[in-house]
């Protein structure tokens, strides 16, 4: 995506000789992004960059590699060389979701997990005359209905889809799933009354639950989220063990050497706590989450395992 | 009122002046070249800003998206080589233009449209945006459709002289724009099982190819050792008549009414805005015939249709937080960055921020007339008179960088490579090259929303035709379509007479 992105491409191909832990890092950081520039993953990841550049004194270059539901940048990603200069910004969605629908050339082992930086919530939200407010009303509205209540989400056999289609099969609901580009035409649909039901991220919808023009029964995380007080979080409904949520990392190529991992790691941690940071991540309704290593590898396969139980059901 | 006077003092500092007066002649410049974009140049950019005066790092934003939408003209004008997707209706007439030696007019014409449609827009956003945001909710998956449709219809317009050959080339768009994965269905379509064809092909990369190539091979063909003397290339300035002004004025109108319908719509975008306003300019004059060979209407139309597009592009993402284009999107990246909270409370959350950023966008629309002129014909044109030797290996080189910063992968020169031997056969056998690049815009749009229609209906076809706005759409599309004949039925008819 850059000028600067395109030289360091060039000298990674060309060094030759293996890091040693007591010089890295000693040049630029390549970091790839699975998503355009402008979107909810390219904000956080470009925040924590500079963060980054500051505590390991070294510049990093953000190459974005959008498409395919993030499958485009996370195939790319995979054939750098593990020697700590390449690194991946990415969202759970490319690792555990997309795999499920898409026939993609990597596979969890593809990838040496670093840490986790933050999460969120997806949230489900109607409009203020919905003829339910609570998230026990909401699932009974929407089980007594079968098939009459369209919802847009992020993408078929997206993260968000399948954070609802768990809640849904639990519940033998039945609704109409419209895959949209992103939360944003989500919302666009939703504000003009062509879906009934808003899917997505908490931080693009919040505005108009604010405003009293939406009102959110249900999140699709385990606890309640305090930046929604209407909304029943899955423990209250009885279903925290079906809680899906959107979190962020970053990972390495596969056979990245454990020091490295570790300082990173560490690095990483400090950096998401910062207190600007974690103000940051507020403003888009995230909170500070890092799970580190060969934590985030077991987190990342439980999650997979999970969703490709989903997705079965679905007939995805 | 307040609420610009306000915000206009804090714009005319020395930082968020000196940064649109930078970010204005950096935005021309990478308009200019092949394969820079000013999506690239702003995601570049802005991390830098994020410790800045949120208003120095807005005012950058604004220089370089408009700066950029008017520089893509000055290659399409000298080389035929558009600089943005949103200058290809400019080098129809554009180009033919310099071909008769008024390559300073075209720039002219290109400058001072330009730079109108840029502020039609920014005071668009400024008064009524914020109401018609509201409206363009009221455009559902069904609107899309049409819209798209809408857009593809005006393809019969530019196909030339052969319709045949100018279908084959929007057929051959459209299956283009069926690459990659289905959003609907999470499948992959003629992605033969390589991995970076998953995301399609980038649109970037083809035109590129498809465009700068043919040009450039077209140079190389007439083994031009010397380049044109400086008397050969007429630079003067003349400046306007005031009958020529005033013969602008109607284009002008209808293109900034078009570019700010087509903004204000999330996800149309300036592509369409331009093909749009040339189409209608073409429509409504008396002789359309003189379209494509060097009628300054025509660049007028398309150069004011793309700036246009740029401030009203703004007009959702800052009064409902919905980011129409990828520009928007790093705008409201930009302001999440620091703090604020993009959605309708913006307005009241930091008044002088939104409302020094739409003046920031009226301001390098206003810029565009002093730095774009002088800048295009002193330094740019001057390009001309480089002899072929010198300046067909440096317009490759510029491509070939372009193109590989935009996802850093090799095979996207091959893709350009191929794309644009492509371009130099079909113009070889006359087969327009615009009708491509429509297509594969236009396709997932149509095909899209289409769908997403459908799946809304139930699969009931006919939501697609009973809805207000749809049959509105509808209308119009077959006014685009039959209008040319009739006009050309008229015509005759007088002749015979």
């Amino acid at each position: 995506m850059t000028f600067k992105a395109a030289c360091i491409g060039l000298t990674a191909a060309a060094a030759l000789a293996a890091p040693v832990l007591a010089e890295y890092p000693e040049r630029t950081i390549e970091m790839t992004i699975p998503a355009g520039a402008g979107g909810g993953t390219d904000t956080s990841a470009r925040k924590l960059a500079i963060l980054l550049e500051e505590k390991l004194g070294t510049s990093i270059a953000i190459l974005n590699v959008g498409g395919g539901g993030g499958s485009v940048g996370a195939s790319q990603f995979m054939q750098a060389k593990p020697d700590g200069y390449a690194l991946f910004a990415t969202w759970n969605s490319p690792l555990t979701t997309v795999p499920q629908v898409q026939n993609v050339a990597y596979s969890l082992d593809s990838f040496t997990p670093i840490a986790s930086t933050s999460e969120t919530a997806y949230t489900l939200c109607v409009k203020a005359d919905f003829p339910a407010t609570t998230g026990e009303e909401f699932l009974a509205e929407l089980a007594a209905n079968p098939g009459k209540y369209t919802y847009g989400n992020d993408g078929i056999g997206g993260t968000m889809q399948l954070a609802a289609e768990r809640i849904f099969q639990t519940r033998q609901i039945e609704a109409v799933a419209i895959p949209f580009g992103g939360a944003g035409e989500t919302l666009q649909n939703f504000l003009g009354g062509h879906v009934d039901i808003y899917g997505g991220s908490i931080s693009t919808v919040l505005p108009y639950v604010e405003s009293g023009e939406a009102k959110c029964p249900l999140v699709t995380s385990a606890a309640d989220v305090p930046a929604l007080p209407g909304a029943s979080g899955l423990e209250a409904l009885g279903m925290a063990d079906k809680e899906t949520l959107l979190w962020r990392a970053i990972l390495g190529p596969k056979g990245l050497d454990p020091q490295i991992v570790s300082l990173l790691a560490d690095t990483i941690e400090e950096a998401v706590n910062d207190p600007g940071y974690v103000e940051f991540l507020k403003t888009k309704g995230e909170v500070p989450n890092v799970v580190k290593g060969e934590a985030l590898g077991a987190r990342l396969q439980a999650e997979f395992d999970a969703l490709a139980a989903v997705s079965k059901a679905l007939g995805l | 009122m307040e609420f610009y006077t306000n915000a206009l003092a804090q714009v005319l500092t020395v930082g968020p002046l000196v940064a649109m007066i930078g970010a204005t002649l950096l935005g021309v410049f990478i308009g200019a070249l092949p394969g820079l974009n000013p999506v690239m140049a702003i995601a570049l950019l802005l991390p830098l800003t994020y410790s800045m005066d949120p208003l120095v790092a807005l005012g950058m934003v604004a220089g370089i998206y408009n700066g950029s939408m008017y520089g893509g003209a000055i290659p399409a004008i000298l080389l035929r080589i558009p600089g943005t997707p949103a200058s290809i209706a400019t080098t129809f007439d554009g180009f033919p233009m310099a071909d008769r030696g008024e390559a300073s007019k075209a720039l002219k014409i290109a400058c001072w449209s330009s730079a109108v449609g840029g502020i039609a827009s920014a005071i668009a956003l400024m008064t009524v945006g914020p109401l018609l945001a509201r409206v363009t909710l009221h455009f559902g998956p069904a609107e899309y459709f049409w819209i798209a449709i809408f857009g593809m219809a005006s393809v019969g317009v530019m196909v030339g002289s052969d319709p045949v050959k100018g279908i084959m080339a929007a057929v051959l768009g459209l299956l283009i724009g069926t690459m990659g994965i289905d959003t609907l269905s999470g499948q992959a379509r003629f992605t033969f099982e390589q991995t970076w064809l998953l995301g399609g092909l980038d649109l970037i990369v083809v035109l590129v190819g498809l465009y700068a190539l043919p040009p450039v091979l077209q140079l190389a063909e007439k083994c031009d050792l010397k380049g044109l003397s400086a008397a050969q290339l007429k630079l003067t300035n003349m400046p306007f008549t005031r009958a020529e002004l005033r013969s602008f004025l109607p284009t002008w109108l209808r293109s900034s009414g078009i570019g700010i319908a087509v903004g204000i719509l999330p996800g149309a975008g300036g592509n369409i805005a331009a093909f749009l306003s040339y189409n209608a300019a073409k429509n409504a004059s008396d002789d359309p015939e003189s379209f494509g060979k060097g009628n300054p209407q025509g660049v007028a139309a398309a150069e004011c249709g793309n700036n246009a597009d740029n401030a009203a592009s703004m007009i959702p993402a800052l009064s409902l937080g919905i980011p129409g284009n990828v520009v928007a999107a790093l705008v409201l990246s930009a302001l999440t960055i620091h703090g604020l909270q993009p959605g309708p409370q913006l307005f009241h959350q930091n008044p002088v921020l939104v409302g020094g950023f739409m003046m920031e966008m009226l301001l390098t629309s206003v810029l565009i007339f002093a730095l774009g002129g002088t800048l295009a014909t002193r330094v740019f044109a001057q390009f001309q008179r480089l002899p072929g030797v010198l300046l067909v290996p440096s317009i490759l080189i510029l491509m070939c960088v372009g193109v590989y910063v935009i996802n850093g992968r090799p095979v996207d020169l091959w893709v350009m490579l191929g794309a644009g031997l492509i371009g130099y056969l079909f113009e070889k056998v006359n087969v327009p090259l615009a009708p491509i690049i429509l297509g594969m815009i236009l396709g997932p749009m149509a095909e899209q929303s289409v769908r997403r229609a459908l799946l809304i209906s139930r699969g009931d076809a006919t939501e697609l035709f009973t809805r207000p706005i749809s049959a509105v759409l509808i209308v119009m599309t077959l006014l685009v379509i039959v209008w040319p004949v009739v006009k050309a039925l008229r015509r005759r008819r007088l002749r015979a007479r």
